[in-house]
């Protein structure tokens, strides 16, 4: 094992290598653009291939298209970048192209602050494209650790499940410092619980099969296969078709092998649930560090309070809101983006409450405050974050 | 069926989907006559599309592997395609005007720029037929369509002293030639060389479209009307004639430009450099 100090963007980097990536093509945007720079020394390295590309659009497309020829494939970039990312996002779904991309979230709708945490792109990373009939993936790490390891499965999930799979970081995990492991052998790898699979060819000829399993080859061009892969509405071959039939089989596909197989790719970790907390904190990516410390505080004090940390965002885990209680979402927006879907997915009985920062963590004197007056019924302050029409 | 149809075009695909008179078949059938005559085989060569008539008319006609890109983006996936397969598979697109100089003429121009071994083959019906007819970035000044019901007016690509052959060419394309479908040999001779060009290869094919098109621009759907407008504009690029005289758009037909093999070709380039970096990192 090689342990050293470094950021989420070498974790990424790292990560990607030991996935087997071996082509990335992005564009520069703060504050992702170092795991473009260390993609661009790390590759060569490795036989990999780095490309600058003349924006998002073409950066996922060079991405698709490499993965499409049989490379393993990632970008990286934020908000505005990601937005771009809508046009490949959706031909890489349709198709089932395995492909991995990282947004690294910074705050505002636009260019916003470019230099500042965001978790505005939750809603985004569920429809990263038009025209509905898929379920995505996302992960979301909290640390330089989890950042490495979670690439590692993204690419993992990518190749299962042929599809993109989105790492949802934010600027404080890409940017920050902190302890990075990374294994240097196969038996490492294998003691840190990755598992990495080799690209797959499908030699068809039903390429586009309407069924919800998993593990199928993705189609790989240049084998003679006869394969087509398109834009289009497929055929089980691939041909382009117009019959509403194959549609209603490709957006079964493409739903449920998804939904269907949800427990491969749910991930969370959860904190004092044992004893029916009345308050669960509700949190995912760099917040839910400092939400984890003042639901330590709280428990010291004798305050029942648990914590839920999401590590995989889509499809959203709602088998884990198992606890009725008053639920207190914890995000970097304003407008209450994961409160949605904790409210939908939170027993009968329960409470949702919600507290946004802007661009900042909150402290764990401000959640101590919201965690007290939540357990006491006292209705909250009202602060610009606060919603109380949840 | 025809002797190339059988060997190398999917049944399923014949007849073609493209309207009744429409020139596409005859740009296809020459990309397909020169892959022939070049002795490639089905698995040398993978066929991508994009989008409008073109794109959807040709995307999977090809006995081997094929692709349809986003609308204007093919040339970005075939970029990264490109990386990926080996250097002897030859990638041959068959796109659309609004494709390849309107909606993704950025990543167009980038792929010249690199010099991507591409032969990209654009297939121009003169504006946005596939939608129903709206003009589009090679439209001829002062001719009606459904967007341009008193007549083009925009500047396009094409007149004007402006030839988007010419902007290729400065952005580093190594081979450029423009053929009308309704020429012979001589075009399939020049998409021949656009193949054999490891770099960036493209031919410009205008072909006439009679449903939409002709039908607003000429007033006719008659076949006789629109390829007689083609006739008289396909013009030799050493040919002298009185342009003033017709006062219209001529099609100068030909190879503008064979700089073959005299650039390095991106995929290969890159494959060198990184096997350099990897020697210097052993």
């Amino acid at each position: 094992m090689k342990r050293t100090l470094d950021t989420g963007n070498a974790a990424i980097t790292e990560g990607a290598i030991i996935a087997g990536c071996r082509l990335f093509a992005g564009y520069p945007i703060t504050p992702a653009t170092e795991i473009a720079e260390n993609m661009s020394r790390r590759l060569p390295q490795v036989g990999g291939y780095y490309l600058q590309a003349e924006d998002e659009l073409a950066a996922l497309h060079i991405c698709v298209g490499a993965s499409l020829g049989g490379l393993k494939a990632m970008t990286a970039t934020s908000g505005p970048g990601y937005i771009l990312y809508a046009d490949p996002y959706g031909w890489a779904i349709g198709s089932e192209i395995p492909v991995v991309i990282v947004n690294a979230q910074r705050v505002g709708p636009v260019s916003g602050i470019t230099g500042a945490p965001g978790q505005g792109e939750f809603y985004l990373s569920r429809y990263p494209t038009q025209g509905g009939n898929f379920e995505t993936i996302v992960l979301a790490p909290n640390s330089v650790q989890e950042a490495f390891t979670l690439t590692v499965e993204a690419f993992y999930l990518a190749e299962r499940f042929r599809t993109p799979v989105t790492l949802l970081a934010d600027q404080l995990v890409t940017d920050g410092w902190e302890t990075l492991i990374i294994p240097e052998t196969e038996e490492e790898i294998q003691a840190m619980g990755l598992k990495v699979i080799p690209r797959r060819i499908n030699e068809g000829p039903e390429f586009y099969p309407a069924t919800d399993e998993i593990d199928i080859p993705p189609v790989v061009l240049g084998h003679n296969t006869g394969a087509a892969c398109s834009d289009w509405t497929p055929t089980a071959e691939g041909y382009d078709t117009e019959e509403v039939e194959w549609q209603h089989k490709h957006a079964y596909r493409l739903i449920y092998k998804i939904r269907n197989h949800k427990d491969l790719i749910t991930r969370y970790e959860s904190y004092f649930l044992e004893d029916d907390p009345e308050v669960i904190l509700v949190s995912y990516g760099s917040p839910s560090r400092v939400v984890k410390s003042a639901v330590k505080a709280a428990r010291e004090k004798g305050l029942k309070v648990g914590g839920l940390r999401l590590i995989s965002l889509w499809p959203f885990p709602d088998e884990i809101f198992t606890k009725t209680a008053k639920y207190l979402s914890v995000e970097l927006n304003y407008d209450g983006q994961l409160v949605r879907e904790v409210q939908r997915a939170m027993p009968k009985g329960s409470e949702v409450h919600f507290m946004g920062k802007c661009g900042e963590l909150p402290t764990v004197a401000e959640l101590m405050e919201l965690i007290e007056a939540l357990i006491k019924g006292q209705p909250l302050k009202a602060k610009p974050w606060e919603m109380e029409a949840w | 069926m025809d002797y190339l149809a059988t060997k190398y075009l999917r049944p399923r695909k014949i007849p073609s989907t493209a309207c009744s008179g429409c020139g596409l078949g005859q740009i296809h059938k020459k990309v397909v006559k020169a892959i022939d005559e070049l002795g490639l085989d089905v698995g040398d060569v993978v066929w991508g599309t994009g989008i409008g008539c073109a794109g959807r008319q040709t995307f999977a006609t090809w006995k081997g592997d094929n692709f349809a890109g986003t609308h204007g983006r093919v040339y970005a996936l075939a970029t990264g395609l490109r990386i990926a397969l080996p250097p002897n598979k030859k990638i041959i697109l068959t796109v659309g005007d609004g494709d390849a100089f309107g909606i993704g003429f950025n990543h167009l121009l980038n792929c010249a720029r690199r010099n991507v071994d591409l032969t990209v083959i654009v297939c121009d019906n003169l504006g946005y037929m596939s939608t129903g007819g709206q003009y589009g970035w090679t439209t001829p000044e002062g001719y009606r369509t459904d967007s341009s019901p008193y007549g083009m007016w925009e500047p396009n690509w094409m007149q004007g002293g402006r030839d988007v052959l010419n902007i290729l060419r400065e952005a580093g394309a190594t081979f450029l030639a423009r053929h009308t479908s309704i020429e012979g040999q001589e075009a399939v001779e020049s998409i021949k060389k656009a193949i054999l060009n490891k770099g960036f290869s493209l031919v410009h094919m205008p072909y006439p479209c009679v449903t939409n098109f002709a039908e607003r621009a000429l007033g006719s759907r008659r076949p006789a009307v629109m390829y007689k407008w083609f006739k008289e504009r396909t013009v030799k690029l050493n040919e002298r004639v009185d342009e003033k005289a017709l006062g219209d758009i001529y099609f100068r037909t030909g190879i503008y430009y064979d700089a073959s093999n005299s650039r390095p070709e991106f995929a290969e380039a890159l494959r060198n450099r990184v096997a350099e970096i990897q020697r210097r990192f052993r």
